[in-house]
């Protein structure tokens, strides 16, 4: 009896699986094309945006095209590593119409597949645009710049008077203004982020871009001829280092502190200063924010050309397929999109307001909702930028964001970093731009 | 019907085996050797061209200190993970077939954590070992205490807990099955043949599960050299990439580092350490099976 | 006290010691879906502030339900991970549980021999390998990804080998090689013989291997992520991946897709539980 009962559970599964595999079938849209590519026609393309926080905004703002133009836009997403996954993309021959990408990856993917952008009207507006080889290949997206993040109510909380800025010149002075929250209660008014692109990327990156000529300098490290700790601006960025992690909020856990404990200290006032940057604004919004917060250059004891710039440019670069994979219609679609984000009413409204970006472009006029780029852009527009330096190796964040990290947590001495620095660029092979 | 010769038996070998093999042999094998060919190029994931090097590749995996070093805490990672995942699998698996009251509901809560995948695992097990953990600590002793986190040996220990959380009630499922199997009547045979329960379990029901053990081992020896996403969602590497494990290594050196052909070279070199190590203890597990 | 009462206080000690033992590591185990539970009624800033707090500061709230629903089209990718996940398990179990048969009654021919050998070594294949040349195969030559089918072919090929080695150890150990004989003296063919005999005999591994693969299809996302791009046949895993990023994810609306993508499959061991614990070759010798 029990036997039988089997078989019929059996067949009545196996049927099931049946009317399923013709469903999937049917519903599945089959194996078109095998792709994601475009229709081929121009009439439908996608579109890899990096950036996950505004995904639904991208899909909406895709919708407002195609009711426009007619021509949909499908926006996808990846928490894969995007050169994992766009290389999987490139692998099975269907790449996406328009790629959000980082600015280094222009001068390696762009330039082996982006098509040329140079005659786009949207070039003329910005300052922004990568070309390599006399092509424009990059499209900017926003402008993103670092420095340090100041809570202002935090400060006027604590001490009573309003903060400003631009009273914050020197490392000597931040130390100051950092024993005075102390004095009046503020037990630790500073906060670092762990990760190894914050350390690595983000802070000891100046180290290459404040100086007259980063590329000279960057190849002196290669031939190890630079020597770090004869270095003023090395030494004067981690001397305000150092007073960063004197005052860190999270001492006890290092470069092990949790990025979101240390964006809701920032976001609800509970310490006054943190190294970052524009981008942490919606990480920001989803505590209890209590601002505003604004953003500072890094204060040093070092006057120089650089001082009171941030540091910063154009960033996530949109280039367009331009492989056989993409056919020209699409690639033109691609193209008129890219045009159509940077000059229509509803592309800037869409950077500038609903993602509250700094827009690189000089036409946008639009407020920027953001409170980190609202101050970035007052720097934007009176010129005070100092630009990204983007040809590092592609290792170099994650093997010297070790390194900062052991500096972060007292595991190595200023000198042993420098060494370490040092040693990591001569043994490895200089990128070629 | 002549049933030893060839033809007979290829026939018979197609319609049971046929379909798993050519599915298994499209899917695994003919991406296996492409990639097998890609080691001797310095293709970097992307670009059109893959241009041959020869074994420059394997050269290089072999000169990496980073990757052997990485090999090396694989290794120590997978020897302790295995022996606690089996341990305590075999021993839940006898407590949940024992008897005692309640015991699906037993299975299924010990089964639970395989239903959380990636990162959420990470997530969750970082909440613990970051905050609550720490929280305890520093109401211990009375001030702030780093976490297990952020110490090389501490990362390890909550690497190989972590695993053994989420694989043991896996593996227990299959010493279930084994326990399960084994029929009732063996050991009531046994037991009137003067056996204590002890002795019944040691005599009779451990050696007819030996197809279990080989399994269940093979299972968490493969899982273990493999491991990537709890290391990721927990770890990342830190602290100072001191609990980057070998499978780590190969995906940063293919994707991040962009140099595929050397990434799937290191990668096919732990292939091989994992597939000696595997198949060895199959084999030698194998052998000493009692046939039904 | 009598040697019989000594004996049963001590059964009784005995089991009392268990279900501790047992009370205490189930505790252990179920703290993370605990903490899951707990978590998925607050917003984010509360799971950041005060993850052990059974209400957060700003109250108990169910939105981060029909906001995950909307943002993963949850009805639909739903409808898809049950079709892939249910037609991948079957065609896995069918189509393995035949090969590990075939291997092991011709365990003395070489070839059967080799493809076993070759199925246990690939198990061992980290898949990140073999992404990129599986979709230059079957992307770039054959241009048959985005679709359900090849995904479903995908899976069954990813895990028959483990399927197979689970089978193999089962049909070896458990299966009498006598009641076969039986049946094809009784004028069985060897196929019947595997339908009638051995495949109803393997309940408990087919079981095992049912929840274990169904699992393993349910949660994945490299494998589906490669292969399905068009977002009408994404699944769960895919869908909920826009929670993610690399400044921040929203914790609170990926729990809450975890607490519905879950329950599937508790229930689908809930119920499979029966045939793992029904016992095998008991029955079959006895009757």
């Amino acid at each position: 009896m029990k036997k039988s009962n089997f078989k019929k559970m059996l067949v009545l599964v196996l049927s099931f699986a049946m009317v399923l595999a013709f469903t999937a079938c049917g519903g599945g849209g089959g194996g078109d094309e095998g792709g994601s590519g475009g229709s081929g026609d121009g009439k439908s393309i996608t579109l890899f945006n990096s950036k996950s926080e505004i995904q639904e905004d991208f899909e909406n703002l895709a919708k407002v095209y195609e009711e426009q133009t007619g021509v949909h836009v499908e926006v996808y997403y990846s928490q894969d590593t995007v050169s994992a996954h766009l290389a999987t993309k490139y692998a099975s021959k269907a790449p996406y119409t328009i790629n959000m990408v980082d600015a280094k990856d222009i001068y390696s993917l762009g330039k082996q597949y982006g098509a040329d952008m140079s005659d786009m009207a949207w070039v003329g507006d910005t300052d922004y645009a990568i070309s390599v080889d006399d092509k424009v290949l990059g499209f900017p997206t926003c402008i993103e710049c670092r420095g340090i993040l100041y809570n202002e109510a935090a400060i006027k909380g604590a001490l009573g008077e309003d903060f400003d800025p631009a009273s914050i010149k020197t490392l000597d002075d931040f130390k100051a203004m950092c024993d005075k929250l102390v004095a009046a209660g503020m037990d630790a008014p500073t906060a670092i982020l762990g990760p190894d692109w914050s350390l690595a990327a983000h802070y000891l990156q100046q180290v290459y871009e404040e100086r007259e000529d980063p590329e000279a300098f960057v190849q002196s490290l290669y031939k190890g001829e630079a020597d770090l700790m004869s270095d003023a601006k090395f030494n004067a960025l981690m001397d305000t280092f150092d007073v960063l992690k004197e005052y860190n909020q999270f001492k006890t856990q290092g470069s092990n502190a949790e990025d979101e404990l240390v964006h809701q200290a920032m976001s609800e006032g509970k310490d006054a200063f943190q190294f970052g940057g524009c981008w942490e604004w919606n990480d920001l919004l989803t505590y209890d924010y209590n601002g505003p917060v604004g953003i500072m250059p890094v204060p040093q004891n070092l006057e120089d050309d650089y001082t009171g710039k941030l540091v910063g440019g154009g960033a996530k670069y949109f280039y367009v397929d331009g492989s056989e994979y993409t056919s020209e219609a699409d690639q033109e679609a691609g193209k008129a999109f890219l045009e159509w984000l940077a000059s229509s009413d509803e592309g800037k409204t869409f950077v500038s307001d609903t993602c509250g970006m700094v827009s690189p472009f000089k036409s946008n006029t639009v407020p920027c909702t953001n409170d980190i780029g609202k101050v970035v852009k007052e720097y934007v527009d009176a010129g005070l930028l100092v630009p990204n330096y983007d040809y590092d190796p592609d290792d170099h964040y994650s093997k010297l964001g070790i390194e900062m990290k052991k500096y972060l947590d007292n595991a190595c001495t200023r000198e042993e970093l420098a060494k370490a620095i040092q040693d990591y660029w001569a043994s490895t092979t200089p990128v070629e731009h | 019907m002549k049933r030893n010769t060839l033809s007979y038996k290829v026939k018979q070998y197609l319609m049971f085996g046929g379909v798993g093999t050519a599915l298994f042999c499209a899917v695994v094998i003919v991406p296996f050797i492409y990639g097998i060919y890609l080691t001797f190029t310095s293709w970097d994931g992307v670009s059109p061209n893959k241009p041959f090097v020869g074994i420059a590749n394997y050269v290089a995996a072999f000169a990496d200190h980073d990757y052997w070093l990485a090999m090396g805490r694989t290794v120590i990672y997978s020897v302790f993970s295995v022996v606690l995942i089996n341990v305590l699998a075999f021993a839940l698996a006898y407590l949940v077939t024992s008897g005692v009251k309640g015991q699906n509901f037993f299975r299924a809560g010990f089964f639970i954590p395989n239903l959380i995948g990636g990162i959420v695992l990470g997530y969750v097990w970082k909440f613990v070992f970051n905050r609550a953990f720490v929280a305890i600590g520093t109401a211990i002793a009375g001030h702030d205490v780093p976490s297990l986190l952020a110490s090389p040996n501490g990362a390890m220990f909550c690497l190989i807990l972590a695993s053994v959380w989420q694989y043991a009630g896996y593996m227990m499922l299959i010493y279930v099955a084994g326990f399960m199997s084994v029929s009732d009547s063996l050991k009531e045979a046994a037991m009137i043949d003067g056996c204590t329960p002890s002795q019944a379990m040691r005599n009779v029901t451990i050696p007819l599960m030996r197809s279990s053990f080989v399994q269940c081992i093979f299972l968490s020896i493969t899982r273990c050299f493999v491991v990537y996403d709890v290391n990721l969602s927990l770890t990342k590497g830190d602290p100072y990439g001191q609990s980057i494990m070998a499978a780590m290594h190969v995906y940063n050196t293919a994707f991040t580092y962009k140099n595929y052909g050397m990434g799937q070279a290191e990668a096919l070199i732990l292939f091989i350490v994992c597939a000696v190590i595997g198949i060895t203890q199959v084999m030698v597990g194998k052998k000493g099976e009692v046939e039904a | 006290m009598t040697q019989n009462e000594k004996a049963a206080a001590a059964k009784k000690r005995n089991h009392a010691i268990m279900i501790t033992v047992l009370i205490l590591l189930f505790l252990f185990f179920i703290m993370p879906f605990i903490l899951v539970l707990i978590n998925v009624f607050k917003d984010k800033a509360d799971i950041v502030t005060s993850p052990l707090a059974l209400i957060g500061a700003h109250g108990f709230t169910l939105k981060n339900f029909p906001e995950a629903m909307a943002k993963m089209d949850f009805f639909n990718v739903f409808k898809n991970s049950l079709i892939i996940t249910i037609c991948s398990t079957i065609l896995t179990i069918l189509v393995s549980a035949m090969t590990s048969f075939v291997i092991v009654r011709n365990g003395k021919w070489k070839m059967c021999t080799a493809v076993f050998a070759l199925m246990v070594a690939s198990m061992v294949i980290p898949f990140q390998v073999l992404m990129v040349p599986l979709v230059s195969v079957y992307g770039g030559i054959f241009g048959i990804l985005n679709s359900r089918i090849t995904l479903i072919f995908m899976h069954v090929g990813f895990s028959v080998s483990m399927a197979t080695f689970m089978f193999h150890g089962a049909i070896h150990t458990n299966i009498p090689l006598e009641l076969e004989e039986a049946a094809l003296i009784d004028g069985c063919t060897r196929w019947q013989t595997f339908w009638k005999i051995v495949f109803p005999l393997l309940k408990p591994t087919i079981a095992t291997v049912a929840i274990i693969d169904a699992m393993a299809f349910w949660n994945d996302y490299l494998l589906p992520s490669l292969v399905l791009t068009d977002k009408a046949i994404y699944t769960i895993p895919i869908a909920t991946q826009q929670f993610y990023g690399t400044y921040s994810t929203d914790i609170g609306l990926v729990m809450a897709a975890l607490v519905l993508a879950m329950l599937p499959i508790l229930i689908l061991y809930l119920f499979l539980q029966k045939y793992i614990v029904a016992g095998v070759t008991s029955g079959a010798v006895k009757g």
